[in-house]
Order: C-alpha cells, then sequence, then structure tokens
C-alpha cells in the first residue's frame, strides 16, 4: 500500500498542476505545489525505509532507477519552482513524475545487490547519470513550452499558451542552463561509470564482460552525451539557441528516456541487475 | 449617520466639465478640510481621476447629500446650474456599491483598468491623513479594497492589454523578458514614431535608435527622446544591434525586404527580432515575417489582439459583479448591525444595570456567605441575564430589512424605556 503512496500523490500533483494550468487560480497552484512537496515527502519516506531494511541505498536494477529518477526530477523542478516562482511548466513534469512512478509502484521490491555492485563508484556513477537525465527532463519540458510558445507568438494567434506561459527569453535561457547541468552529471556519471567499468573488468559476472561500447545501454548513453555536447557547442559557437535550442533538447530528451525504460528493462546486457 | 456618494464621472458628465472639477489642483487635503466645514457631512473621502470627481460621505439629516454636491461646483468655481445635470446622489448600500464597483474597475472607462484600485486606496489614505474617516468610511473603504483584491486574483477581468501600444508592449515581455536593456530602433521620425518612442522611452529601455531617410528630422526626433540617430545607408548595422524595431515611415514602397532583414539576421546568432509595421501602407514585407526568430506584428494584427482581449474581457464582468454583490451582502449586513447596536449596548446595560442594583439591595443577606459563594452568585445571576438576552440580540442583529431591524429596534427602546445613543456615537465596529 505504501509502495502507491507516491503514485497516487504524483498523479493527483499532476491534476492540481493542469487544473491550475487551465484556470490559472493561484490557490490550486498553491495546492498542486503542496501536493507535489507531499509526494516527495512520502517518496523520501519509501526510499529511507527501503534503505534501513536493505542496508544500502535501493539503485539496483531498473525500477529502482527510475523511481530515484523520478524523486530526483521532483526534488530538481520544486526547487526551480520555488526560486523562480513559475509554475506553468509544473503540469508537464508532474505528468512525467506521475507516469514514470507507476513502475515502482507496481514492483515495490527492492533487488538484492550483487557482490559487482558493492562500491562507492557505483553509487556515484548511478546517482550522478540520474540527475543528468532530471536536468534533462527539465531541459525538455522548457523546450516543449517554448516551441508551444513560439508557434502561438509566430501565428499572431495569443491564446491558450501565451496567457499561460513566462517569455520566450526566460524559457531559453532556463533550457540552456537545464542542459549545462545535466551534461556537467552525464560526464562526471560517464566517466565513473567508465573508472568503475574497469575495476570490474575481471570478474566473471557476465554482465561486467557485457560493459563494451557495443551495449545498447552504453552505446545510447555515449550517444545522448554526444547530441547534449552538441547543443551546448551549437548554442555558444553558432548561436542555435530558441527554437532550435528547445527541439534539440527536447529529441534528446527522448533518447534519454527510451534508454532510461525499454533498453533498461529490455535490451542491455550489462546494466541489467 | 447615513451612507452616500455624490459623483460626477465620464458616464455622467463630458469631458470638459470634469476637467472643471479636478480636486487634485488644489489638493485633496484643502477640499477635505473645506468639505467638512462647509456641509454636515461628519465623515469624508474624495476620489478625484480625470474620470471622476467623487465624495463618500456620511452625515446626518436629508440635505447633506445635495450640500456635497453643491460643493463640488462651489470648491471648483463651476455654477451649480452647469454640473446639477451631471452629478448623481447614491445613497445607503446603492453608495457602496458604486464604491465597490469603481474599485473593481467596473466602472472606468476601460473596464479592468488597473490604476483605479491605487487611486481609490490614495484617496483614503488623504481621507485618514486629515482625520475625515470614520467608522462607516473605514469599513467602507476596506471593503472596497478586498472587492477590488478579489477581482483581480479571482477573475481575468483587468488581463489582457486593450491600447494597441500596450499590446505590443506585452508582446515584447512574451519574447523578451523585461524591455529593460533592449536596444530598439524606429524607422522614420513622423508624429507616429515620435509616439512610440516616448511610449517606449518609458519602459526603460536601454538604446534607441532613430533612422530616417533624411537624417536631420532623425537627429530632430532623436533630440527629443535622449535617443541616437543614424543615417539611412548604416541602418544595416543598427538593424543587426536591435531588438525591437518599430517601422513607421510614410514611405509607399517597403522599406524592410525580407532580404534585408535576412542580412541583418546573419550576425545575430539566433537572437530573437521582434518588427512592429505600425505605418500604413506597411513597411515591411510580409515575407519577413516568415524567417527563424522574426517575430512580425503590423497593425491590423495589434488591433486584432486588442479586440479579442477587450471581448474577453467582457466574459470577465459577470464574475467581478459576483464578487461585487457579495462584498456587498457582507457590507449591508454590518451597516444593518450598526443601526441596532446602540439598542442592543442599551438594552445589556439595563439588565446588568437591574443585576447590579438587586444585588447590591441583597447585600445584607448575601453577606454572610463565603466569598466562593458570593463569587459564584455573582457568576450566576450574569449568565441569567446573559441567557435572557442571547435571542433578542441575535434576532435584532440578524434581522436583513433595514427597516424591519429600525422597527424592531424602536420596539425594543420603547418596551424597556431605553435611551439608545445615536448610531453613529458607537466606538466603532461590532465584535
Amino acid at each position: 500500500m505504501t509502495s502507491w503512496l507516491p503514485f497516487v500523490l504524483y498523479a493527483a500533483a499532476a491534476a492540481a498542476y493542469f487544473r491550475h494550468f487551465s484556470r490559472r487560480d493561484p490557490r490550486t497552484g498553491r495546492t498542486a505545489t503542496g501536493l507535489l512537496g507531499a509526494a516527495l515527502l512520502a517518496h523520501t519516506f519509501l526510499i529511507g525505509m527501503q534503505t534501513m531494511q536493505a542496508g544500502y541505498a535501493p539503485l539496483v536494477g531498473t525500477t529502482a532507477a527510475v523511481s530515484a529518477f523520478v524523486w530526483l526530477l521532483g526534488l530538481a523542478y520544486l526547487y526551480v519552482e520555488l526560486t523562480s516562482e513559475e509554475r506553468a511548466m509544473g503540469v508537464f513534469v508532474a505528468v512525467l513524475l506521475a507516469a514514470l512512478a507507476i513502475l515502482p509502484a507496481l514492483n515495490p521490491q527492492t533487488e538484492p545487490r550483487p557482490a559487482l555492485l558493492r562500491s562507492p563508484l557505483f553509487t556515484v556513477h548511478v546517482l550522478s547519470m540520474l540527475f543528468a537525465y532530471a536536468s534533462f527532463a527539465l531541459a525538455f519540458v522548457l523546450g516543449i513550452t517554448y516551441v508551444l510558445l513560439f508557434k502561438e507568438i509566430k501565428a499572431k494567434h495569443l491564446g491558450y499558451f501565451y496567457t499561460r506561459l513566462p517569455s520566450l527569453q526566460t524559457l531559453d535561457v532556463m533550457n540552456g542552463r537545464a542542459v549545462v547541468v545535466g551534461w556537467l552529471f552525464l560526464t562526471c556519471g560517464l566517466i565513473v561509470g567508465g573508472v568503475w567499468a574497469t575495476q570490474i573488468g575481471g570478474s566473471p559476472d557476465p554482465r561486467a564482460q557485457a560493459m563494451s561500447f557495443g551495449d545498447p545501454k552504453i552505446l545510447v548513453a555515449l550517444i545522448s552525451w554526444v547530441i547534449y555536447s552538441f547543443a551546448l557547442f551549437a548554442r555558444r559557437a553558432i548561436g542555435w539557441t530558441g527554437r532550435r535550442a528547445a527541439w534539440l533538447s527536447a529529441f534528446a530528451f527522448v533518447l534519454v528516456l527510451l534508454n532510461l525504460v525499454p533498453v533498461g528493462y529490455f535490451l542491455t546486457r550489462s546494466h541489467n541487475f | 449617520m447615513r451612507l452616500f456618494a455624490v459623483s460626477v464621472s465620464h458616464r455622467t458628465a463630458p469631458v470638459e466639465l470634469r476637467e472643471c472639477v479636478d480636486f487634485t489642483r488644489r489638493g485633496i487635503d484643502g477640499a477635505l478640510t473645506a468639505l467638512t466645514e462647509r456641509t454636515r457631512a461628519r465623515e469624508a473621502v474624495v476620489l478625484s481621476t480625470c474620470n471622476r470627481a467623487e465624495i463618500y460621505a456620511g452625515g446626518d439629516g436629508d440635505g447633506v447629500a445635495e450640500a456635497c454636491g453643491r460643493f463640488i461646483g462651489d470648491y471648483n468655481g463651476v455654477a451649480w446650474d452647469s454640473i446639477a445635470p451631471h452629478v448623481v446622489i447614491y445613497r445607503g448600500l446603492d453608495a457602496a456599491m458604486h464604491l465597490f464597483r469603481v474599485a473593481a474597475g467596473l466602472d472606468s472607462l476601460v473596464v479592468g483598468e488597473p490604476q483605479i484600485l491605487g487611486q481609490v486606496k490614495s484617496a483614503y489614505a488623504a481621507a485618514t491623513g486629515v482625520k475625515t474617516t470614520g467608522a462607516l468610511t473605514n469599513r467602507l473603504f476596506t471593503s472596497a479594497f478586498s472587492v477590488g483584491k478579489r477581482v483581480r486574483s479571482e477573475t481575468h477581468l483587468g488581463e489582457g492589454a486593450v491600447s494597441v501600444s500596450y499590446a505590443a508592449i506585452a508582446l515584447a515581455r512574451k519574447i523578451f523578458r523585461d524591455l529593460k536593456g533592449l536596444n530598439v530602433v524606429i524607422l522614420g521620425a513622423g508624429e507616429m514614431a515620435k509616439l512610440t518612442g516616448l511610449h517606449l522611452q518609458a519602459q526603460q529601455i536601454k538604446g534607441l535608435t532613430i533612422a530616417s531617410r533624411t537624417l536631420a528630422t532623425a537627429e530632430a526626433l532623436a533630440g527629443r527622446l535622449r535617443g541616437r540617430a543614424v543615417p539611412w545607408a548604416s541602418l544595416g548595422d543598427a538593424l543587426s544591434a536591435a531588438d525591437i524595431v518599430v517601422t513607421a515611415t510614410g514611405s509607399t514602397e517597403p522599406v524592410l525586404t525580407r532580404a534585408r532583414v535576412e542580412d541583418a539576421m546573419r550576425p545575430r546568432r539566433g537572437r530573437p527580432l521582434f518588427i512592429i509595421d505600425i505605418a500604413v501602407p506597411r513597411d515591411v514585407e510580409p515575407g519577413v515575417g516568415e524567417l527563424d526568430q522574426v517575430f512580425l506584428y503590423n497593425i491590423d494584427d495589434l488591433q486584432a489582439i486588442v479586440h479579442e482581449n477587450l471581448s474577453r474581457r467582457s466574459a470577465e464582468i459577470e464574475r467581478a459583479e459576483s464578487i461585487v454583490r457579495q462584498e456587498l451582502d457582507r457590507f449591508g449586513a454590518w451597516m444593518q448591525s450598526r443601526e441596532v447596536l446602540p439598542t442592543v449596548i442599551a438594552l445589556r446595560q439595563r439588565f446588568d444595570a437591574i443585576r447590579q442594583s438587586e444585588l447590591k439591595r441583597l447585600e445584607p443577606k448575601l453577606a454572610p456567605l463565603s466569598p466562593e459563594a458570593r463569587e459564584r452568585v455573582d457568576e450566576i445571576t450574569h449568565l441569567i441575564v446573559e441567557k435572557l438576552l442571547l435571542t433578542p440580540t441575535e434576532q435584532l442583529k440578524s434581522t436583513r430589512d433595514e427597516s424591519l431591524a429600525v422597527a424592531y429596534a424602536d420596539a425594543v427602546n420603547r418596551l424597556f424605556a431605553l435611551q439608545a445613543p445615536k448610531a453613529d456615537e458607537d466606538a466603532g465596529d461590532l465584535p
């Protein structure tokens, strides 16, 4: 039952954010933020319980990774909302949170930790990667909203999004920042992961043997790194800001999401813990 | 004391007359003092804006409202005969409703305009400054502020620009974060260019550049607008550095061609460019709007936005009116209870006096009791009085019909031979 509580609260927050977005009623907005805060508290409590029961952080396996991703994204978004006093993005983030929170709710067991993962490098690697993904998720939402608003202004049809979203420049600047933060953590996570993979290279575990650039999970992560590196370069050097940057960060996150969920569950041979 | 409002507004008087009855010319403080000296108004607030000259006041007797109406003319040196047909007097709850609708922006020339609430607030502040407010006007204006606040936060009455220039500025704010730090280029040096420049300068933009076919006229306008004039030949550089371009030339051919803007966009590295074409015939080729990161709006587009916003506002009027009605109900209930309050106080005083005198009469018999028992007797008698008075007090206070409430109060006064003090002599608000 407790395993469903975060999902239920995330879903309620998503509904409240949606209502707030369509009605623009500040009270509903505060309720939405409160519900998201409650969901994160419940989620923190759940992760804490699992850590105490198992004796290690519940980061083993794709479901646990998705759960930690949801938690980090929720925290990152809440931080952005409280510092920027901008609630319009909440509906997009909360829908993503609620959708992904179904997975850990369906499968709440903590996976046993194989000997292979008993390294602090593993924890650093996973947390860095997940935080990078959370940043990219924010960039994705900012990119999507940028495109929606851009289209309205360009088409001279000022309507639904025009009255609800912050300015294009704000969305663009926040998108740029989210990509920078995500890229730093992604780079860090990849390096730590690489170091750790060489350390366990001698292990007979088939998964340690599968740690290679050819493994889908590793390959897609590296492709994402290349795309985000290009996005950073393009923004600074060739003026790919605004709509192009928005599309790029939206497309790149789709890749990240594919890597996190379907690749993580079905395709990888190195990361299926 | 009766509440009333005397109003000369854009609904009742032409602008020439409104200009003559502007209290701000000689200072609101002086007007308030003169008003309370010359009329029998016991509380007064003067609201004077370019669209209205109004007095909200309380006073005894029938002629006070008319005297205040005359005061509007006398004080401003306008003959009564010429303003009499334009003065409207609201009494009682109608006066409160009028103020609430004014504070909500429902009575404004442009419905929902945001300045009026601030003007109502400063009118009240001025009156408290010279101490012409009292229990009645205090309550009235506090209620009006909460109407204004609620309408602003619970409805979209004030949303959306309703003039072309504000629509353009609102658009600029949706493209760029704010206008501070932006470079604006104006093409043309005519009247439209000047007005736009003045409007933009008020937004604290960073730089204003004016380009015109004849450099001299551009320089003349730049001097007036604290801007910089550039010769037509170096327009390309100015465009590359601009964030907002306003075109207002008298040219019959488009001055900004697609090729020209494309060239200007190249060194910008994706920085957006907002082009506002207010010239008729148009100064900008329509194809310019298809360029990436270029937002092109002409005067017709802006007018279409204004029309849409106006119709959206009128859809919000009903919601704002219902907030006015809710607050009016509450204010009405307070006024009502205020009518009967002196009777309630007198009734309680009478009952307590009886209790005290009976206790005094029985003093010899009570003397042998212990202090605890005496205290108990005191408490019991007090409770009996409280219980006896509870229902009649509630009935008196909750009567909605004003004349009925007055009749009840009258009956109670007679039945108990009370001499209730006058309604306005009470110390303040009901608990």
